[in-house]
């Protein structure tokens, strides 16, 4: 074998030119890109802030902007400024949220939906991961999940609108009913607390399903029967074991949700009325009519969305507490 | 566990599984129904809605209008989503965490929020409401999945690889071309999916930012908001369907790609 | 010897954070030659390698390539070319297409790249694998391939990764083999790097052993086996006597020590130590002879066999020598050797060269 005679023979070669030379061997030795290449890696610092450029870049000006944006817009008296006034800074915007029923009624009304509709939820699909993640076999557990998941790929307001079917006055529900014989009028379940309710848990089940279901499935199955042989029935295990090393999957699941159930605009609309006005709305109501209202509606969407980071953090705290002590 | 017990959680699944298919089952069953008013019991069946919305320009339309906002702001999330995800995957800096929060934040913002937020930020940006400043929001919006989701399959990578390109020749731009690159594509795959997923059936900031021209949620909303027909259902019915398709598909093929590699 | 060096590293330091990984390290390496950096794990081997490749920037310190300065170059723009630990094959790529992946990047010509990929192939015969994907091979096909990748540019100097650890020991001596005579027939500079001491005295032509980012000692696998210059040296290769005992004096070029009232007689390969500390020395196993009279070798004690183990070519003795305040030294024998001696006190002797007082 003469591999090294035949290889160098080759060292010196004078390299192919033109088109006999693959893509990558071209754009490799082509003098412009090679320049460009050796300017931007010159050192691996300048490498690395030209790595960092874009995304912090992006992330300042694309995601903290828009909410600084906001915060400055609330604290001013006029936006847009009209030609020949002055803007100037404010705490006003603020100060009418206090000052008016119409406002903070929503406002609570929205966190006391968000916190019984996150409890719905968790309620209704704490049992279905429970089943999933541990009575069904892994083989047909991504079969049942993924069929729980495709109705999540349908929009928000498709499947509001499936909610406005199924319970209408002539919906399905009252059909069924009046088929029952248990009412002779339909009941108005549309335009109400309860349809909104409906459709919100509707909306937001995945978001508490899926949280749940990764906890219950890391849980070993070990430790449920370990406690069973120490003599704990079904609801002690439940109450001592899986509810307790779940809490993390509850925690992030009730934070995601009351998170989304805060932010709906149109499920509320469509499917509420107007005893259930939520904040969402009464946000949204100044952006609609004349563009001085602007500043009073981004110092309500700023109260919102404090409202709602100082809540989840404070719950997330509870809950983090709550494991701690479990584990003592 | 009880015997009982697990006929009841069963059960319970069955429900859920219904309280989730059926309402959309029956409002595509509604869009069959030779009337004019919505509601049970269905006494004929037509096709006459379905198809309806073949002939209806402005339904065309919002569908072709969705369709071009998706696929450009996932086009945009995809870009930069991937560049950061390399950016937060790679070595340790200093603010690491804090360019990590921030890259989330648009994920953990309320709808309603967001909306406005992004309402305000165009303003000041100048870009009128309208397909640009729709595509602008979804694709900031979208872009912490596209992260979230790239950095996870990055995080697989060995080391070895990229350092094995530049050994051979490679510039670091070549060796994340030929190597990294190819080594995120199951990854990227799935995150446009779910991208052009999000952004064909979000409402709240198409509605805010849009100028005359409706999305398609937002002419199902405006058409809501005047009274519910069975045109409706048809129209709802035919992007449940692209959505559940398009979302079928995406999941079996990201999971044929993750077993392959 | 210098002035034919490929590789000069020129008093190279690396710290990661407060860890000293190599500490002013000072090598020359010749053209042609299989060099193997032996050590245990965080010895400072790897990080040696990992600065010829150009992965790693020393903290202080040159190396130079050919006689070019190549310390701050990047990867890509140095003669060397690296066998990985876990080989690093494209998965997505043939093995032509991985082979080719170097001859691209260097603007060869189409033709240019199929005839060396022909050649590489064949001489590593991989020529049947051609089209597969890396996970369509065996745990050896892989190591060939990531072998050929890495020859296939025609590199000044291969580095080795311990390439031969995710193999399952048939195969390893095998393989070892195969890389010593790819290594004599492409006459190649290998930089080989492994924790395993069977390894390095089987394949290299010189061994450098690392320990805490300091190189214990450089030469020859003979050199290190038979005359170890420290106790790191003499521990980590192979089994060996260790004597501890006091310096005398030096005697001509002999070094004289006192163990346990025996006077023996060794040389320093690693420098005579200081007088008056107690110092070690070791003898390897095999070295001791054994004599009914007292031999003429240079040191000669008398013991008593206490235990026998049977190895099949071979037999190892546990020997207990009395007038050394009951020390005990082992000892390798042939197995008839080992047969005939019985329980009646022997003479041990050895000679001056087959001890070495360690440095330390």
């Amino acid at each position: 074998m003469t591999y090294d005679a035949s290889a160098r023979e080759d060292r010196g070669a004078v390299p192919a030119t033109g088109s006999d030379r693959t893509f990558w061997g071209r754009l490799a030795s082509w003098a412009p890109y090679r320049a460009l290449v050796q300017l931007a890696t010159a050192t691996p610092r300048r490498q690395f802030l030209i790595l960092a450029a874009l995304p912090v870049l992006w992330v300042l000006t694309q995601h903290l902007g828009p909410m600084l944006q906001m915060l400055r817009v609330s604290l001013t008296d006029a936006y847009p400024v009209a030609a020949g006034t002055e803007q100037h800074f404010t705490f006003d915007n603020y100060l009418r949220f206090f000052g008016d029923r119409l406002f903070w009624m929503p406002f609570f009304r929205t966190l006391g939906f968000a916190f019984v509709f996150t409890l719905c939820t968790l309620v209704l699909t704490y049992p279905v991961a429970y089943f999933l993640a541990r009575h069904v076999s892994p083989k047909n557990r991504m079969l049942l999940l993924l069929m729980l998941l495709i109705p999540f790929w349908v929009g928000e307001i498709v499947r509001t609108y499936a909610i406005m079917i199924l319970l209408g006055n002539t919906g399905a529900v009252n059909l069924a009913l009046k088929w029952l014989g248990l009412i002779d009028r339909p009941i108005p379940f549309m335009y109400t607390s309860f349809s909104m309710g409906v459709g919100i848990v509707y909306l937001t089940a995945l978001y508490m399903l899926l949280p749940l279901y990764s906890a219950l499935e890391k849980l070993p199955k070990s430790l449920n029967e370990a406690a069973a042989d120490l003599g704990a029935g079904a609801w002690t295990r439940f109450r001592r074991v899986t509810l307790p090393l779940t809490i993390e999957g509850i925690s992030s699941g009730c934070t995601l949700v009351f998170l989304i159930s805060t932010g709906f605009y149109a499920t509320p609309v469509l499917l509420g009325g107007p005893s259930t006005t939520v904040f969402a709305e009464t946000i949204a109501g100044f952006f609609h009519v004349a563009g001085d209202e602007w500043p009073t509606g981004a110092a309500f969407a700023v109260i919102m969305f404090l409202a709602a980071l100082i809540l989840t953090t404070l719950f997330q705290k509870f809950m983090t507490g709550l494991r701690k002590g479990e584990r003592k | 566990m009880t015997r009982g017990n697990r006929i009841l959680l069963s059960c319970t699944y069955w429900a859920f599984v219904a309280y989730v298919f059926v309402p959309l089952v029956l409002m595509v069953l509604m869009g069959f129904k030779d009337s004019k008013f919505i509601g049970f019991p269905i006494r004929s069946y037509t096709l006459e809605w379905y198809m309806g919305i073949f002939e209806n320009a402005e339904v065309i339309s919002a569908f072709a209008y969705s369709v071009a906002i998706a696929v450009l702001s996932t086009l945009i999330s995809v870009f930069v989503g991937t560049w950061i995800a390399v950016l937060l995957e790679g070595r340790k800096f200093w603010g690491r965490a804090a360019i990590f929060g921030l890259t989330v934040l648009p994920a953990l913002i309320p709808g309603i929020i967001s909306a406005i937020a992004f309402r305000i930020y165009a303003r000041y940006l100048g870009i009128e409401p309208g397909m640009g400043a729709i595509v602008w929001s979804h694709a900031v919006h979208n872009v912490p999945f596209v992260v979230l989701v790239v950095m996870a399959r990055l995080s697989t990578l060995p080391k070895s690889q990229i350092e094995a390109a530049r050994d051979l020749g490679a510039d670091p731009l070549i060796a994340f071309l030929r190597i990294t690159l190819p080594y995120l594509i199951p990854a990227i795959m799935g995150a446009s999916i779910f991208c052009l997923l999000l952004s064909f059936d979000d409402f709240v900031r198409s509605f805010f930012l849009g100028g005359y021209e409706p999305t398609l949620p937002v002419l199902i909303f405006a058409k809501l908001k005047s009274g519910m027909s069975p045109e409706i259902n048809a129209i709802a019915t035919a992007a449940l369907v692209l959505t559940a398709v398009v979302g079928v598909w995406a999941e079996r093929f990201t999971r044929r790609m993750n077993k392959e590699s | 010897m210098t002035s034919d060096a490929l590789v000069r590293i020129q008093n190279v330091s690396k710290q990661f954070g407060d860890t000293v990984a190599l500490n002013d390290l000072t090598l020359d390496i010749a053209r042609g030659e299989f060099v193997t950096f032996l050590g245990p794990s965080g010895c400072g081997k790897s990080t040696t390698l990992r600065i010829l490749g150009g992965f790693e920037q020393p903290s202080s310190g040159r190396v130079i390539l050919d006689g070019k300065d190549v310390t701050r170059l990047p990867p890509e723009k140095r003669q060397v070319n690296m066998v990985f630990q876990d080989y690093a094959l494209f998965p997505h790529m043939t093995v032509k297409q991985n082979i080719a992946f170097g001859l691209e990047l260097k603007g060869m010509s189409k033709t240019e790249i199929r005839r060396r990929q022909d050649e590489i192939m064949s001489f590593l015969e991989l020529d049947a694998y051609g089209d597969r994907y890396p996970a369509q091979l065996s745990g050896g096909q892989r190591q060939r391939v990531a072998l050929a990748r890495a020859l296939a540019p025609d590199p000044a100097l291969l580095l080795l990764d311990e390439p031969l650890g995710a193999l399952d020991a048939k195969l390893r001596g095998q393989v070892q083999q195969e890389l010593k005579s790819i290594q004599r027939r492409t006459n190649k500079t290998f930089f080989f790097v492994t924790h395993d001491q069977e390894e390095a005295l089987t394949m290299s032509d010189r061994i450098v052993v690392m320990n805490k980012g300091k190189v214990e000692q450089d030469g020859t696998p003979e050199e290190l086996y038979f005359h170890p210059a420290s106790r790191f040296v003499a521990e980590f290769i192979g089994e060996t006597n260790l004597l501890t005992g006091e310096l005398r004096g030096t005697e001509g070029g002999a070094v004289v020590m006192d163990w346990f009232g025996q006077t023996l007689r060794g040389h320093a390969p690693g420098g005579v130590p200081q007088a008056g500390t107690p110092i070690t020395a070791s003898v390897r196993l095999e070295r001791l002879g054994f004599h009914i009279e007292r031999p003429a070798t240079a040191n000669a004690v008398q013991g008593r066999v206490v235990g026998k183990t049977f190895l099949g070519s071979r037999m190892a003795l546990d020997l207990l020598v009395e007038e050394a305040q009951g020390a005990t030294l082992k000892a390798y024998v042939d197995a008839d050797t080992g047969q005939s001696v019985g329980e009646a006190p022997v003479w041990i002797g050895w000679e001056e060269s087959s001890m070495a007082v360690l440095r330390d």
